[in-house]
């Protein structure tokens, strides 16, 4: 039996670095220190696996991968989305095979901090590393997230109970909780702010009217007092940070919500020292954000049927594209938009041939007409991938697979286009 | 009854989510509305019972729980029974609109949580969807 040490839990955007794996026989036996998600995702690796099919009948992997190429050759606007739970070596072949076949190229972040990347390109993002957040900050603000049910560890390991360099626990730092409704997260920290329901844009502009002086009587439903209040606790930290998810950029508002946001941590910085963080879901969807920058330019919804990077969100972002029924075919890598977009999009998806790479059944797989497994990144394969913060992580390979990786498919499905 | 929908992750949703998501365990823990005792109450519901959610974009029957959100607000973990309602509508962004949506529940006495099986031949175009 072996204890494997340091493995990088490749689930959410925390990418915790200090989880330990037990392997007997190529089997994972137990982990620890990994949160309820990410025990399941490592002790539920091999159920419920993908097998490689064309049309809903089993094949072997060089007929899918021979389809694959093919359904993307005789494209004339294909799609390929995803990306983000996979790593990013990965993520870049992903890129080389949109130029090649002239696609339409988005990942995840469309879906959740798309909006964050929107509002950041306009006035600028204030940012930090969780390392700093842990050793300095003496004021965390939740702002439409909910770590204890979407980045469990989140609260343990960086933000509010750690033992940092110059902050020692949970009584060395104030916390806050902004949201439309008391959760798990509303719990655990000192302080519980209601917002109204898509009015969070309000309360952001009402706290910058408060911290230049201007009286504020009601904003968001809430009273002007705890408005002043919040205002000048956030003037007086030393160091004090938003952690903000969904709630802002999926609300109404989308990207101006995180444009006031990030506004007011600039308007902050007048002050004191002040940052901002997405609370980022998929555990690389930093990375393909990254990828996709340094390769073409942009972070999402870039296309390239002019022969160069085109970039618009909205045009080419994969909801638009299919809720529009303009791409002829779909490649999806390492996610399952059938499970997590509005299914008035996911219907042109079953309705043109779409090509899953995944290591499990999806909802997505039950739709595409071809279906290839791979290995699972940061399980079965080694691999980069981009924390929250946008510090790279290496990804460990922790047993051996039947599958191939996510690189090694698309670079056989360049191959076969190419040729 | 008019309330707003929400949606999101949680951890049950997330766990059984790595179980499969065709899985059993899935559908108990994502086919589900979280309701405000009162507004249960109002539409006849208890805990567990079936309860009919509709927005303009679609209509799923779902296994009603009650819990702690805020009177006249609903919520239901991502997943695709919570997106057979949202909005594809991105307003120039890329970002569908998945949280703070109009929509009605309604008591659904003798019908079951829509099953899977039913929303894949709602894409596949075979089934209507409401
Ligand atoms: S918090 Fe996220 S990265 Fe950390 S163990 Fe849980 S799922 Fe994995």
């Amino acid at each position: 039996m072996a204890l494997l040490k340091g493995v990088v839990c490749p689930f959410c955007g925390c990418l915790c670095d200090d989880l330990e794996v037990e392997v007997q026989d190529g089997k994972i036996l137990s982990t620890r220190n990994a949160c309820p998600v990410s025990r399941s995702k490592f002790l539920s690796h091999a159920e419920d696996r993908a097998r490689p099919t064309v049309g809903g009948r089993e094949v072997g992997m060089e007929e899918a991968v021979e389809e694959a190429a093919r359904i993307l050759r005789e494209a004339d606007f294909p799609l390929i989305y995803g990306l983000s739970s996979t790593e990013s070596d990965a993520q870049r072949l992903a890129v080389r095979l949109a130029e090649l076949t002239g696609a339409s190229l988005d990942n995840t972040s469309s879906t959740c901090h798309g909006p964050t990347v929107l509002a950041a390109q306009e006035c600028g993002a204030v940012k930090c590393t969780l390392g700093e957040v842990k050793n300095r900050a003496d004021l965390v603000v939740f702002w439409g997230c909910n770590p204890a049910e979407a980045h469990i560890r989140h609260p343990v390991r960086y933000s509010l109970t750690p033992a940092g360099m110059y902050r020692q626990g949970k009584k060395e730092r104030f916390s806050v909780h902004v949201d439309v409704r008391e959760t798990r997260t509303s719990k655990m920290v000192n302080q519980f702010i209601k917002v109204e329901e898509g009015k969070d844009y309000e309360l952001l502009s009402a706290l910058r009217a408060a911290l230049r002086g201007y009286e504020v009587k009601e904003a968001a439903g809430v009273p002007g007092e705890k408005v002043k209040e919040l205002a000048e606790r956030m003037k007086g930290c030393k160091f004090g940070i938003i952690f903000f998810g969904m709630g802002l950029t999926m609300s109404k508002g989308k990207n101006l919500n995180i444009d006031a946001a990030l506004r007011l941590v600039r308007d902050l910085n007048d002050y004191t020292k002040f940052l901002i963080m997405p609370m980022r879901g998929h555990f690389n969807v930093s990375g393909a954000n990254e990828v996709l920058t340094w390769l073409t330019g942009y972070p999402f919804a870039v296309n390239f049927s002019r022969g160069y990077p085109v970039y618009n969100p909205g045009e080419f972002s994969a909801v638009d594209l299919l809720y529009r029924g303009e791409c002829d075919a779909a490649l999806i890598l390492a996610s399952d938009p059938a499970a997590h977009f509005p299914a008035r999009s996911v219907r042109h998806l079953a309705s043109i041939p779409t090509i899953v790479i995944d290591p499990k059944v999806s909802l997505t797989t039950k739709l595409a007409r071809v279906v290839i497994p791979s290995a699972i990144a940061g399980i079965e394969c080694d691999g980069t991938a981009y924390r929250m913060d946008g510090v790279p992580l290496r990804l460990k390979k922790i047993v051996e697979s039947p599958y191939l990786p996510d690189r090694e498919i698309l670079g056989r499905i360049i191959e076969r286009v190419g040729a | 009854m008019e309330v707003i929908l929400n949606t999101g992750r949680t951890v049950d949703q997330g766990v059984s989510m790595e179980r499969g998501k065709t899985s059993p365990e899935y559908f108990e823990k994502v086919a589900v509305a979280f309701l405000h005792p009162e507004d249960a109450g109002a539409v006849g519901v208890g805990e567990g019972q079936a309860v009919r959610v509709t927005t303009e974009f679609g209509s799923v029957v779902v296994r009603c729980l009650l819990g702690n959100t805020e009177r006249g607000t609903i919520f239901i973990p991502m997943g695709p029974w919570a997106n057979s309602l949202t909005s594809p509508l991105t307003e120039g962004t890329g970002m569908p609109s998945l949280k703070g949506l109009k929509a009605k529940i309604a008591g659904a006495p003798g019908e079951k949580p829509t099953p899977l099986e039913e929303l894949v031949k709602r894409w596949r175009g075979e089934v209507g969807s409401a």
